[in-house]
């Protein structure tokens, strides 16, 4: 692919170190990279964005020899490579951060660190050299890695930000010239991140080549030298970062389908009704005493950062991991949520944003998948697919979901379109409270433009909402309320006028 | 191992941790307490006769189950255990059966007979892990296919074994029965195969295919040599059986290949891959042996004995497990 | 093209193509082996594994790594209880059927609870239960003298009933039917696939999957101690460990019809077609005249050659 026309105001030297050109992949009917371009320079961090599902895992991991593309050409050093697998990267001085981790979970730290590459004495493992080589790079987080860290430790016994620093050990280990770091720092606390980014910087200097992904601007801000931009699998430019700002680059990412985002009402329900749920002093794993009242017909958010307890509360309240202490109310009749068939029964709904391990039945047809609520809120014995089809249909047709037939299998269908499968499944018996976790992760923005605009409308009909997204903008244009979670308790209440961007950022960073 | 001994747990709390780095303590403490209900119902038992009696009988399936060890390392499994080793069996004793039995035939058997083990891991890991076949219906088609070679080879049991062989696996040296000897070079091997990069890589491989893979680890190549050496240790099993048995029999490990899956069990070793020791499974094999032996000495009337053998060993399955999960937890 | 290897896609045509061709080899090999007679001889023997195998096949549809290793002890105890219950006498029969039926489902039903209750993985869960199960036999077999199976119960399994076929003929088919209706056309069914396909998912959706687990393994063992009733009527008396010869191929039986065994995806009439098969082939290996080394490579190479049809792992490389 020609470079754009614009590429040439900048001093680009003369040769990159990688060079990838028109990759793409796609897995059946679901296109995970339609068309990737990147340019990765030796000495710079090059950050890669885009919003989920728009291809950068699937782009690093074409790099990194794990997954084949369909087509596209890399180019290492001038050379045109072919990375045949993990393998096949290494040796081409490829090293790579995974996002959903390759630790193996009962080996040690140490093991872990050096498993690409153990070194030996003879037959052997030489313990003490690998020791000697793990302890290198473990001592670049001292200070930083938490208690219960050592290099003995097993992995399976650390925590979520521990064995991040542990996979980004094991890739530094590799000590290749071309590091990709795909998510490195989701569960890292500030002072991990800096030292992390301390040490990217070095890297930099020593002339490495190194792409950086992550969610968080400021990072992207702080440490990075370029961005290129992925939206819905396409890479739409490449910019420096000290021509640009986070606003331009959202703009690059949401690109001009922004007006999609938002309905048409932001406003709260005219008129909200009698108090649905009513919580009090719930604690329980990951949050702790929360309390409030939700009523029929309004939309109620969950804001705050990633991971602050406001899946957990909805798990609670679904009875998925069921709350340790406090209080629910349901209609004004304490409820205990035991299990979900007990949530179920009672009129609660829960869409999991964990579309692949909560949602679907991987494998199945679309009507097995769009049913078994039905089956339990009705008690049915039978399964008549006539039947079943007749009442499904109108809950599909609610979300504008394109499928082909019932009989399909749910994995024929795109990302979007299963998840409105998951939904449809709640629909054809009205549930009473409906509980969004995340709802629409890695899903493209008409069917998130489809899917707010329906619980908008069951709003409307009168059912109480829970609305929490990882999407700030979803957030503010879809509730009529926000709580504000952080470090699983709800730290501020953002109504009317306050829904602004600002308070909720305010409320989300400050220390809990 | 040894450092088991060395380190004693810190504190309370680390005991968990112990057994969560030496799955096979339970294994070890249930071995050792029947043990002591064996010696405690018949003394002579735990004697050096009767240790040396228990040693050849389950020397056996000792080294079966840490052949199976290795292939469940990787999160695999090889059904064909017990046929590898009646394929052995025979095919040593119709070498030493033809060319006599002095000292330099028996090891060219035991030679012939590595070479037979390993060919057939092989076969094993190809089916597996290059076709990418269900490991536990492949192998048990493997199964059938090494039974058929060992009826080609010797149609009927029966075939005595030179008296070189028995003689010497039943023998002393140094005023030592064979046996205790076999153990040492058991331990020894056990030991050296720990330290190696395949050890580690197995158990990578069982922990997380996919991370394995990811990690740059030729995962294909990785879990035939656990079937090749799979097969090894079944050849080693076949040399002792046929030391204790004293003859060919193409169906003698038949009725082995499952109880090398329990040993390894009862061993604190996680089926699922990943985790796990071949010491634990010596361990099964030998609470295996030690139930049995138990059940005889409490004088269970003869018919009741299998029952409460089974039943015995699936207590202790399920025990090993459950024991196994709290120490994680 | 195409269309041909769609279609060779489909485990059940693969398999019925190949019963076919098989019968076809057979009765080149040795004329008369695809004669009505021989071929009604066949269908009880697969009726035989058939129905073993439709238990294995629900425990396996269920997911988790499900297998049950303990169906061959609970048919050969089946045949020996039912031989005592009827000893030779008609009016036996009733109480032998319901005497198995219950020890069946109490053996699946312990299997179900070790491995939902306390979460034993299933193949070390059955496979302790089979040893359990075989010390059962020894002490039941010399205990009491071994039965004999009663007249009505030959009759049904080895004489024409209806349309020339033998009663387990009509009973397999029934079970067929059963087991598709089961499958397609009940929440039942639909909740089977669901554990098997993704568990997480299932019970998020409201399927109770303990509850649904535990009942697999009940079937099981309900089958499998209809199929050793069976088998009493078929050899007329038990003799020891007659079922072990069911425990593996009742697996084979399942992945040839194409029911994979991680669970969640496959059916019973695909099985049905892979016991024939599997008889079939046996069938064949009988009659050709080589010894039985060379049969058991035959049998044990066409396995193999036979399962790179079906089931294979995905690449690590996708």
């Amino acid at each position: 692919m020609s470079p754009p026309p614009d590429q040439a105001l900048w001093d680009i030297p003369d040769m990159a170190k990688l060079s990838i050109s028109g990759v793409s992949k796609a897995y059946g009917a679901t296109v995970a990279l339609s068309h990737g371009d990147l340019d990765l320079e030796a000495g710079e961090v090059h950050v890669l964005i885009g919003s989920n599902g728009s291809g950068k895992s699937t782009l690093c991991k074409i790099v990194a020899g794990s997954v084949k593309p369909d087509k596209g050409k890399v180019v290492l050093d001038g050379a045109p490579v072919a990375v045949s697998g993990p393998r096949a990267a290494k040796a081409l001085g490829i090293g790579i951060f995974y996002q959903e981790l390759s630790l193996a979970a009962r080996r040690t730290v140490e093991e872990n660190i050096c498993l690409p590459d153990l070194p030996m004495t003879g037959p052997f493992v030489d313990r003490k050299a690998l020791s000697a080589r793990a302890a290198r790079y473990i001592a670049l987080f001292d200070g930083v890695t938490g208690e219960d860290f050592a290099a003995n430790t097993t992995v399976d016994v650390l925590r979520a930000d521990q064995r991040q620093l542990v996979e980004i050990m094991k890739t530094l280990a590799t000590e290749a010239p071309v590091l990709i770091f795909d998510e490195p720092t989701s569960a890292l606390d500030r002072t991990q991140v800096d030292r992390f980014f301390e040490i990217l910087r070095r890297l930099k200097g020593e002339g490495r080549a190194i792409v950086f992904i992550s969610h968080r601007m400021d990072e992207i801000f702080a440490i990075g030298d370029r961005v290129t931009v992925l939206r819905d699998g396409r890479t739409v430019g490449t910019t420096r970062i000290a021509d640009t700002s986070p606003a331009e680059v959202v703009r690059m990412m949401v690109g001009e389908e922004t007006s999609l985002v938002v309905p048409a009402q932001a406003e709260a329900a005219a008129s909200p009704g009698a108090v649905a749920l009513s919580l009090r002093g719930l604690s329980g794993k990951g949050f702790s005493e929360v309390s409030f009242d939700l009523r029929q017909g309004e939309i109620l958010g969950f804001g705050g950062l990633h991971g602050q307890g406001q899946s957990a509360v909805l798990r609670a309240l679904f009875g998925a991991a069921p709350a340790a202490a406090g209080d629910i109310a349901l209609d004004g009749q304490p409820f205990v949520p035991a299990n979900p068939r007990v949530a179920i029964r009672a009129g609660i709904a829960y869409v999991s944003g964990d579309r692949g391990r909560d949602g679907i039945i991987q494998g199945r047809t679309i009507l097995e998948n769009v049913t078994p609520i039905h089956f339990l809120r009705n008690r049915l014995k039978l399964a008549s697919a006539s039947t079943l089809r007749a009442k499904a249909t109108p809950a599909l047709a609610a979300l504008n979901t394109k499928f082909a037939g019932f009989s399909h299998p749910i994995g024929s269908l795109s990302g979007g379109n299963q998840q409105k499968i998951v939904i449809a499944r709640w629909l054809i018996d009205r549930p009473q409270v409906l509980l969004l976790d995340d709802p629409t992760k890695g899903i493209d923005l008409s069917a998130k433009a489809d899917l707010f605009a329906l619980v908008r409308k069951l709003a409307q009909e009168g059912m109480a909402i829970i609305l929490y997204s990882s999407e700030d903008v979803e957030l503010l244009a879809n509730a009529d309320r926000i709580l504000v979670f952080n470090a699983g308790r709800v730290t501020r209440e953002l109504t009317g006028t306050d829904r602004t961007r600002f308070h909720l950022y305010e409320a989300a960073y400050e220390a809990a | 191992m040894v450092d088991a001994v060395a380190q004693p747990p810190r504190n309370p709390g680390s005991i968990k941790r112990f057994i969560e780095r030496y799955p096979f303590l339970p294994a070890l403490v249930i071995m050792l307490v029947l043990l002591a209900l064996n010696g405690l119902w018949q003394p002579r038992s735990v004697g050096l006769v009767g240790l040396t009696g228990l040693a050849k009988t389950y020397l056996a399936l000792m080294l079966l189950a840490v052949a199976q060890t290795y292939v469940i390392y990787a999160g695999d499994i090889d059904l064909s255990v017990g046929a590898i080793v009646s394929l052995v069996n025979v095919v040593i004793v119709a070498f030493m059966s033809a060319m006599g039995g002095d000292t330099i035939t028996v090891l060219a058997a035991m030679v012939i007979g590595l070479g037979v083990g390993l060919a057939c891991g092989i076969v094993n890991g190809v089916v597996v892990a290059v076709f990418r076949l269900q490991a536990i219906v492949a192998t048990f088609a493997t199964s059938i296919f090494f039974t058929g070679l060992a009826l080609w080879v010797m149609p009927v049991a029966g075939t005595p074994a030179p008296a070189t062989f028995w003689r010497a696996y039943g023998g002393r040296i140094l005023e030592v029965p064979f046996v205790f000897w076999a153990v040492v070079v058991l331990a020894i091997m056990l030991y050296l195969i720990a330290r190696t990069r395949l050890a580690i890589q197995l158990l990578a491989v069982g922990d997380d295919v996919q991370g394995a893979y990811q990690s740059g680890l030729p995962v294909t190549a990785i879990r035939m040599r656990g079937y090749a050496l799979c097969g090894l240790f079944a050849a080693l099993a076949a040399f002792c059986i046929t030391g204790d048995t004293a003859s060919g029999d193409p169906l003698v490990g038949g009725k082995m290949t499952l109880f090398s899956v329990a040993a390894v069990v009862l061993g604190g070793s996680a089926l699922a891959g990943g985790h796990g020791t071949v010491v634990g499974s010596v361990f099964g094999a030998l609470i295996i042996g030690l139930i049995n032996s138990l059940v005889y000495f409490v004088g269970t009337p003869s018919e009741w004995q299998n029952l409460v053998q089974g039943l015995a060993i699936l207590i202790a399955l399920v025990a090993g497990i459950l024991i196994g999960r709290r120490a994680r937890s | 093209m195409s269309m041909l290897a769609e279609i060779a896609k489909r485990p059940l045509v693969v398999a019925l193509v190949l019963i076919v061709l098989l019968l076809a080899a057979g009765e080149l090999l040795s004329p008369g082996f695809a004669s009505p007679t021989q071929i009604m001889r066949l269908l009880i023997v697969a009726a035989l594994l058939g129905i073993v195998a439709a238990g294995q096949n629900l425990v396996i549809l269920g997911g988790r790594e499900g297998i049950d290793l303990s169906v061959g002890g609970v048919v050969s105890l089946s045949a020996i209880i039912a031989g005592n219950l009827m000893n030779g006498a008609d009016s036996g029969i009733a109480l032998a059927i319901l005497g198995c039926v219950a020890t069946g489902a109490f053996f699946g039903l312990l299997n179900g609870l070790g491995v939902t209750l306390l979460r034993i993985p299933p193949l070390v869960m059955t496979l302790g239960m089979l040893g359990v199960l075989q010390g059962l036999l020894v002490v039941i077999r010399q205990g009491i003298p071994s039965g004999r199976a009663a007249p009505g119960l030959s009759q049904f399994v080895t004489q024409p009933f209806l349309f020339g076929l033998p009663g387990i003929i009509w009973l397999w088919v029934a079970i067929g039917l059963l087991l598709a209706f089961l499958l397609s056309r009940t929440v039942y069914g639909y909740r089977i696939y669901a554990i098997g396909s993704n568990e997480q998912a299932a019970r998020m959706a409201g399927v109770p999957v303990a509850t649904i687990r535990v009942s697999l393994f009940v079937l099981s063992g309900v089958f499998a101690a209809i199929a050793g009733i069976c088998l009493l009527g078929y050899s007329g008396s038990s003799f020891a460990n007659v079922g072990e010869q069911y425990m593996l191929p009742s697996i084979i039986a399942v992945v040839f019809g194409g029911t994979s065994l991680a669970g969640g995806k496959g059916g019973y009439t695909g099985t049905m077609a892979g016991a024939m098969m599997l008889t079939v082939l046996t069938g064949i290996l009988t009659t050709i005249n080589i010894d039985e080394s060379g049969r058991q490579m035959i049998f044990g190479a066409t396995l193999l050659l036979l399962m790179l049809f079906y089931g294979r792992g995905q690449a690590m490389r996708a």
